[in-house]
């Protein structure tokens, strides 16, 4: 066995000078692009409207409205701060009635059922989050058969199924935003490490390939000195982080969580290992389990997206497709509060920036 | 039962039968692994044997120790149980339930455990006496735990937790507590199961139930302290894994169970039965912990431990299977 321990040991001390790398560990090979440095919005490569549409244009222009939204699931946080956000929305607009119904479960079979009784019962508009892109496009299809409009928004279905789908985030949008904010906390010269899923889960792939394309163009004198995985396990990722604190000592200024399970782990074990302060910890995650290492100063930027504005875009398109002021070919939709959104990829509606959760604001979220 | 192998690769003395002979075995050249990893990687990056660093090798593992010590004496006795990571989840999840809800704290970490050894006794009765293989029931058990955590807590995350409640955050004399529970749950079952007669028995009935049997050994009351002792260390490391963190996952940790039948095996448990310690497979423990640092130290992909863990596998039942053979050989003789 000390023969095998050994050779294990001497493929490892071997590989090491193979790793030299253009690449970030944990980044995917797709091309990138980058956000400009000061945020000004780049070129985009203009597709063409991949939308579906109603059979029969409603004719309810200016009219009161009655919409039905069905989420991915009822009864969590996020959710319910979409569904916060649409009331906001509709109390605003004056003519939009708007009411959350789905399933207690993330499940597609439930979702499809509750579309489909709405279908029967009638509505005006339907608003979604799909547990599943390609399994909803039936019953979307069968609404817009119907003369229904269909909005998605969180997680998108086949793109002819609905008319358009409010998006979120776009990755060079969160490459940008984890970027700007570790730099802000550790200086323009910093040296940071990444805990990750694994190395070929796609949204992290692509969002570890967007930070490594806007951190060489906007601040190039940051280091990035190694990626590790961490599955999706908390203590796993807890030692993982840990073991990079050992490892690097004082060469280590930040850490990235690529996940929300990540990224409390690495703020856990900057905190047990008394390093708040010395080294930042900048995440994806949800604002619930970063409150408290948020609360103890340990974590300055939490980003993600605002699921409260992401509900209240969704509505603000919807009025916009019903009244008109928003067809094929569109560049741009007014969405309130929210100002100008630009259309992307076709029949994509882009929220913004990400959000980024501070001590000033985490804790007017619950999810 | 109690192993002649790896003697007979070291010149026989005299004080032989002093010296226990099985520490001279797996448990010898485990050690002999960790200390070389030490060297190895310590002299590539120093700061791999910096005092935090070990302090996190034997931290990291220590929780899989505490429940591979039960797992080694249930694959001892001729079973296995292929629940554990998924009872480690619930029971995690149950104590951290029980201290949000404001019950007190010594009740939040003596409940989950009460009730791992009632889960594990049930499972051990129903292997004992309604004769279902260990693995069947086990994997039964599996797919209700882990199916029932899902629905039952819809996947949130238990935070909040109150002050105090951390017990694996402690560190009486600077050490953390974990590793106190590794260290002595080793020790008192090392010697339970070399001194007491049940512990003697575990062997006796997964090296030759039979054989047990004619000698007044209750196979079926054997097998069912087996599980139920197997509960208490299963629930030992369930309050280690839910109180190392501000926040609970409720959900199954992924491939938890295969990590501690990895250190029991590695650990030199025969997976035939019958043969093994605990000392082992709690090295062994240590060591699969040293090298996933290590990777990091070294710069190789994770990826490596899931290879190493399957090479030391299979390098450790290679093993077993040669001594087998030869010890069937020598009684031929």
């Amino acid at each position: 066995m000390l023969r095998t321990m050994t050779l294990a040991l001497l493929a490892g001390v071997f590989a090491v000078p193979a790793m030299a790398q253009d690449r970030w560990d944990g980044a995917d090979s797709l091309d990138t692009n980058p956000l400009a440095c000061d945020g000004s919005p780049g070129e985009m490569a203009m597709k063409e409207y991949d939308g579906g549409q109603p059979a029969t244009m409603s004719d309810k222009m200016g009219q009161e409205i009655t919409l039905i939204d069905v989420p991915k699931l009822v009864g969590i946080g996020y959710f319910a701060a979409t569904t916060k956000g649409q009331a906001e929305a509709a109390a605003e607009l004056g003519n939009v009635n708007v009411s959350t119904d789905g399933p207690t479960e993330a499940n597609i079979d439930d979702q499809i059922t509750f579309i489909d009784n709405y279908i029967t019962q009638g509505v005006d508009g339907i608003l979604f989050a799909a547990n599943d892109p390609v399994a909803i496009a039936p019953v979307l299809k069968k609404a817009l058969g119907e003369g229904i409009h269909v909005v998605g928004y969180d997680a998108n279905s086949e793109p002819d199924a609905r008319e358009w789908f409010v998006n979120q985030a776009e990755f060079n949008g969160i490459g940008k935003a984890m970027i700007d904010a570790m730099a802000e906390e550790i200086g323009a010269d910093g040296s940071f490490a990444i805990v990750t899923s694994t190395f070929t889960t796609p949204n992290q792939a692509r969002w570890i390939a967007e930070m490594q394309a806007y951190q060489a163009a906007c601040h190039p004198n940051m280091t990035w000195l190694e990626t590790v995985e961490a599955q999706e396990d908390n203590n796993l990722s807890f030692n993982q982080a840990t073991t990079l604190i050992n490892k690097h000592g004082d060469d280590l200024d930040g850490i990235f969580g690529m996940t929300s399970v990540a990224t409390p782990a690495s703020a856990e074990a900057v905190t047990q290992a008394g390093a708040c302060g010395e080294i930042a910890v900048v995440g994806l995650a949800t604002p619930n389990a970063m409150k408290p290492y948020v609360a103890s100063d340990c974590v300055k930027s939490v980003v993600l997206w605002n699921p409260v504005d992401l509900g209240y875009a969704a509505v603000y398109v919807m009025r916009a497709v019903v009244d008109g002021k928003l067809k094929p070919g569109d560049k741009s939709v007014e969405a309130g509060k929210l100002g100008t959104l630009s259309v992307v990829n076709g029949s994509e509606i882009l929220l913004g920036a990400p959000f980024i959760f501070t001590k000033d604001n985490i804790n007017d979220f619950d999810f | 039962m109690a192993a002649p192998e790896a003697t007979t690769a070291l010149a026989p003395t005299p004080r032989r039968r002093w010296v226990p002979r099985i520490a001279l075995s797996q448990e010898l050249v485990l050690f002999l692994a960790i200390v070389a990893l030490f060297v190895v990687v310590g002299a590539i990056n120093p700061r791999f044997v910096a005092e935090r660093n070990l302090q996190s090798i034997f931290l990291g593992n220590a929780y899989i120790a505490v429940a591979a010590i039960g797992m080694s004496m249930v694959i001892i006795s001729g079973n296995i149980d292929i629940s554990v990571g998924s009872l480690i989840g619930v029971l995690a999840t149950v104590s951290g339930t029980l201290a949000v809800a404001g019950v007190p704290i010594v009740l939040s970490w003596v409940i989950p455990v009460l009730l791992s050894i009632a889960f594990t006794t049930t499972m051990g009765a129903m292997v004992a006496y309604l004769r279902i293989p260990s693995i069947v029931v086990s994997l039964g058990f599996l797919s209700i735990l882990k199916g029932g955590l899902i629905v039952v807590t819809g996947g949130a995350w238990i935070n909040a937790l109150p002050e105090g409640f951390h017990l694996a955050q402690m560190k009486p004399f600077g050490i953390p507590m974990p590793i106190y529970f590794m260290v002595i749950l080793t020790i008192a079952a090392a010697l339970w199961m070399r001194l007491s007669a049940t512990g003697r028995s575990i062997y006796a009935v997964g090296g030759n139930a039979e054989a047990a049997r004619l000698s007044g050994i209750s196979r079926e009351r054997t097998v069912v302290k087996v599980f139920a002792i197997h509960g208490f260390f299963v629930g030992i490391a369930a309050l280690l894994y839910a109180t190392q963190l501000a926040i609970i996952q409720s959900t199954v940790p992924p491939n938890l169970e295969l990590t501690i039948i990895t250190a029991s095996v590695v650990g030199g448990v025969s997976i035939l039965g019958g043969t093994g310690t605990v000392v082992g497979s709690t090295l062994a423990a240590v060591l699969l912990a040293a090298i996933g640092s290590s990777l990091i130290f070294i710069n190789v992909s994770p990826y490596w431990l899931r290879a190493v863990q399957g090479v030391l596998i299979l390098v450790t039942v290679l093993a077993d299977m040669w001594r087998r053979m030869r010890q069937a050989r020598g009684r031929g003789r």
